[in-house]
């Protein structure tokens, strides 16, 4: 959490408004690459072979049916928390909250999908995805009302309402909400068989929940990029009072941003309840938000970009557990690949600006130069 | 006249990021002359004075001060040392310091340990003595006029030793009697003391009435270096544009019509919750334009803001079309029949950091010409649309999906009244519409104006420029504090008289009539 709050510290800078340049895309690869050189020669000096070490990664994360199906069901994880945080950065407001809101999903998803009993199957998964979606977006709510109605700083109440909700529902776990079923710590009881989600591949964590993530993930990438909602969020975002002296109701607007973050959240909870645990769990989450936001910084909240970045994330995470296995490399070198990813793109305006105006002097030496011979 | 060099710019050339402010500049300025340097906004006349002063270094060339080059630690300090001195627009004084406080500030007389109050007033008021320039030692800068502040900045310079005196825009937060006696102050220093004065502005009339010698300044080079005497005002404003510029009278005696806009008892606080309208009645009606003139900080801000709804009124009301608006969101005082030009167009008036066609699109996003249901945006119909209005108000750019910060001013004006004049609502505020604009884009944007104004529409112009005023308006109106001092037909009062009214000289007088 710490480490967490110190990148959350440098990341911030990178605003919304920023757009996704070819500039900044090359600069990002560069970063990718740098980074996992750096990661080389820290496999070097720890004594392994580089090449065998991100072989081991890649095919750990890619190699197998089943790694696929794993490095898939991260990618929806990652994709869809990492939405959650554009979505309401995009209008201007920053959901650090999302893990709470993504616990208080999974509870919903699993007391609906546990206790609704007469209705068919389908109609459990359905109405736990929207009692998940209305829990993760109404927790959302409060500290958006906060902010708009009073001003008070939304990175605050966020996070401090991530260990509300999270001892919340650890507190129901372990007591009023406790399954009897024996070998289970600290859970609720299990869901209705029949609504879970059914494995895609076999014995993968990549279940049919990925097609109700697919048209989420859909629906965000339009409102974001395609419709005239998306583009009163975006100017509510880069200049407020310029949104709300155009006529746009920018509180409102905001709000609204906050809901369907929360709402975000809360399905990734209830895509986990009911396509690996089958119930409610403690572990449930282990701060699958903050990945997802730092996806979400890292690609300036481009909804595309956050897509295309939770894969290659979700590669390095699944693989480096195999790296450690095959290889013999710690899997934690993964976290020295991101952290500096992280650290250059957060660098990176001020590296760019640096060069720019270094050839900017440059350029104007050698006009004068040339005047003078003139 | 006076003929020995006392700074000379050698070739001197700064590049900024993407622009450059100075092209290859030589000048020469001799000792005891005043000298105007004018040039349109960005043409490079402050970054000129700038690197003279030592705030930034140049990028090419030298500068010489009495012979001896500027070496590259130049800076402030170092001007000041070899009597180089600048008094900024923005003033640099502690407010709640006293007069002798700030001017003496750093050098204070010390009596042992302590600070000695009596010797720091005394010796204030020697220099302000020796230099004819009146202040009072023992007042609170916070408490003094803008004119008055200058003064103390003035005589500040004066005391660190300056013979060479850099005014940056003098006038610009100045009635038009302060501006007089800034003239008469500057006279002075300069027949009497000897001193050099560096003059920069780009007001024509007052570069006719006091320099010696002008330079005018365009897209970062130096045009010409002209003797006063033996030019005319035509001259230096078409060598500051790079063509003629005529500039008419636009007004017209047609007569106006129904009552649009209406505020009665109107107040308001300001940002930092002071009262800043104290009961505003005023009236619009269509086919004119009520000009609102008076010294920055008078309410003007907070008055445009209060009929927009961008700021709530404490207390009056705002009708508007023969409705209460008072106390509405924005978004229905337009519905109702408003467009606005903010004054500040980087703020309220644009998002930087969106392209020009989305800039030119708000408050159209869910209409049928550019949305589908309301929720599907049309880009097509949004960039034809820019691309239309770019070319009807001739707003220069590469292309309509450029951020809009790369604009200049100028552009970035006319993208501002391009959106609102389009909406074709009855009324208009229209606040600060020239400020930061060169000649030719402010030529434009007047004959905009009043070709809404002959449509029939309802305009509240406000205005620091009093030209500008008296140049557009039918009726003018002068705000003083927060209340309305006095109610005119533009035909019926001169410049010089506005000026009483606007420093509320005379309702004091009025007052004192009645007693």
């Amino acid at each position: 959490m710490r480490d967490f709050v110190q990148s959350l510290r440098a990341l911030l800078r990178l605003k919304p408004s920023q757009k996704l340049t070819r500039d900044y895309l090359i600069s990002l690869a560069a970063a990718v690459l740098l980074a996992l050189m750096v990661g080389a020669g820290v496999m070097l000096l720890c004594g392994h072979d580089p090449i065998k070490g991100y072989g081991a990664l890649v095919s750990g994360a890619l190699g197998k049916p089943r790694a696929v199906g794993n490095t898939l069901a991260k990618t929806v994880t990652l994709c869809l928390t990492g939405l959650a945080m554009s979505l309401a950065a995009k209008a201007g407001i920053f959901n650090v909250g999302g893990e709470g809101q993504l616990y208080l999903g999974a509870m919903a998803a699993a007391v609906v999908g546990a206790q609704l009993r007469g209705v068919p199957a389908w109609l459990v998964t359905v109405l736990s995805l929207l009692a998940a979606m209305a829990a993760g977006g109404l927790y959302a709510l409060l500290p958006g009302v906060l902010k708009v109605r009073w001003k008070v700083d939304e990175v605050i109440t966020t996070i401090m309402l991530n260990s509300v909700a999270i001892y919340f529902c650890s507190f129901l776990a372990n007591g009023p909400l406790k399954t009897a079923e024996r070998g289970i710590a600290t859970g609720t009881d299990s869901i209705l068989k029949e609504a879970a989600f059914t494995p895609l591949i076999k014995l993968s964590n990549l279940t049919t929940g990925v097609f109700y993530a697919a048209v989420a993930a859909l629906i965000v990438w339009y409102v974001m990029s395609r419709s005239s909602i998306g583009f009163e969020m975006k100017l509510t975002g880069e200049n407020d009072r310029f949104a709300r002296y155009g006529g746009i109701r920018t509180g409102k607007l905001m709000l609204w941003a906050m809901v369907m973050s929360g709402a975000l959240c809360g399905m990734v909870g209830m895509l986990e309840v009911f396509g690996l645990h089958k119930r409610f769990l403690t572990t449930v989450s282990n701060e699958f938000y903050f990945d997802g936001m730092l996806v979400a910084m890292i690609m300036r909240y481009n909804p595309f970009g956050v897509i295309l970045m939770s894969f290659f994330f979700a590669i390095l995470s699944i693989g480096s557990k195999s790296m450690e296995l095959s290889a013999g490399v710690s899997s934690e070198l993964i976290l020295i690949v991101q952290s500096i990813i992280i650290f250059f793109m957060a660098a990176e305006g001020g590296i760019r600006k640096e060069f720019s105006d270094r050839a900017a002097l440059r350029r104007a030496r050698a006009s004068a130069v040339r005047k003078e011979e003139a | 006249m006076p003929s020995s060099e006392i700074v000379r710019f050698s070739h001197v050339s700064k590049q900024y990021p993407g622009t450059l402010a100075n092209d290859d500049v030589s000048l020469s300025i001799r000792a005891g002359e005043l000298f105007a340097l004018v040039g349109e906004n960005g043409a490079g006349k402050s970054t000129l004075m700038n690197l003279l002063y030592g705030l930034q270094q140049p990028t090419l060339g030298e500068i010489f001060i009495r012979g001896r080059k500027t070496g590259p630690q130049h800076g402030p300090e170092n001007a000041m040392c070899m009597g180089v001195s600048m008094v900024h627009q923005h003033f640099k004084l502690v407010p709640g310091f006293t007069v002798a406080q700030n001017i003496l500030l750093g050098h204070e007389p010390k009596k042992g340990l302590f600070y000695d109050e009596a010797a720091a007033i005394a010796k204030t008021r020697a220099l302000s003595e020796e230099y004819g320039l009146e202040v009072e030692p023992e007042a609170v800068v916070r408490e003094l006029s803008v004119g008055l502040q200058q003064r103390v900045e003035i005589l500040k310079a004066l005391r660190a030793g300056a013979d060479v005196l850099i005014l940056d825009e003098p006038t610009a937060v100045l009635t038009p009697q302060e501006s007089e006696e800034l003239f008469e102050v500057i006279r002075r220093i300069v027949r009497e003391k000897g001193m050099t004065v560096i003059l920069i502005t780009h007001k024509l009339p007052e570069v006719m009435r006091i320099s010696d010698r002008v330079g005018v300044m365009r897209r970062g080079r130096l045009e010409k270096v002209l003797v006063t005497a033996e030019t005319s005002e035509r001259e230096i404003a078409s060598l500051m544009v790079g063509r003629d510029v005529l500039f008419d009278d636009l007004r017209t005696e047609k007569p106006a019509g129904e009552e649009r806009l209406r505020l009665s008892g109107l107040k308001a606080l300001s940002d930092r919750g002071l009262p800043a309208l104290r009961g505003v009645d005023l009236s619009v009606r269509a086919g004119e334009i009520v000009g609102v003139c008076g010294v920055e900080g008078n309410g003007q801000t907070e008055l445009a803001e209060c009929i927009a709804g961008m700021r709530p009124a404490t207390d009056g009301s705002v009708t508007l079309l023969g409705r209460d608006v008072t106390g509405c969101e924005p978004r229905a005082i337009r519905a109702q029949g408003l467009s606005y030009i903010p004054e500040d167009r980087m703020s309220m008036g644009m998002d930087a950091k969106a392209s020009v066609a989305e800039n030119l699109l708000l408050g159209r996003q869910r209409t049928p010409a550019f949305s589908r249901f309301g929720l599907h945006l049309r880009k097509r119909e949004v960039k034809k649309h820019a691309q239309e209005l770019a070319q009807a108000f001739d707003i220069r750019l590469s292309g309509v999906d450029e951020p809009a910060s790369d604009l200049s001013g100028g552009n970035m004006q006319k993208v501002v009244i391009a959106r609102e004049f389009t909406f074709g609502t009855p009324v208009l505020v229209v606040s600060q519409p020239t400020r930061g604009v060169d000649i030719g884009a402010t030529e434009f944007i007047h004959e905009r104006i009043i070709q809404k104004r002959n449509e029939g529409c309802a305009i509240l112009l406000i205005s620091a420029d009093l030209d500008e005023l008296f140049r557009l308006s039918d009726r003018l109106v002068t705000l003083y504090e927060g209340r309305v001092t006095g109610r005119f037909d533009t035909g019926g009062i001169t410049k010089e008289e506005i000026g009483y009214y606007m420093t509320g000289g005379r309702q004091a007088a009025k007052e004192g009539d009645a007693q």
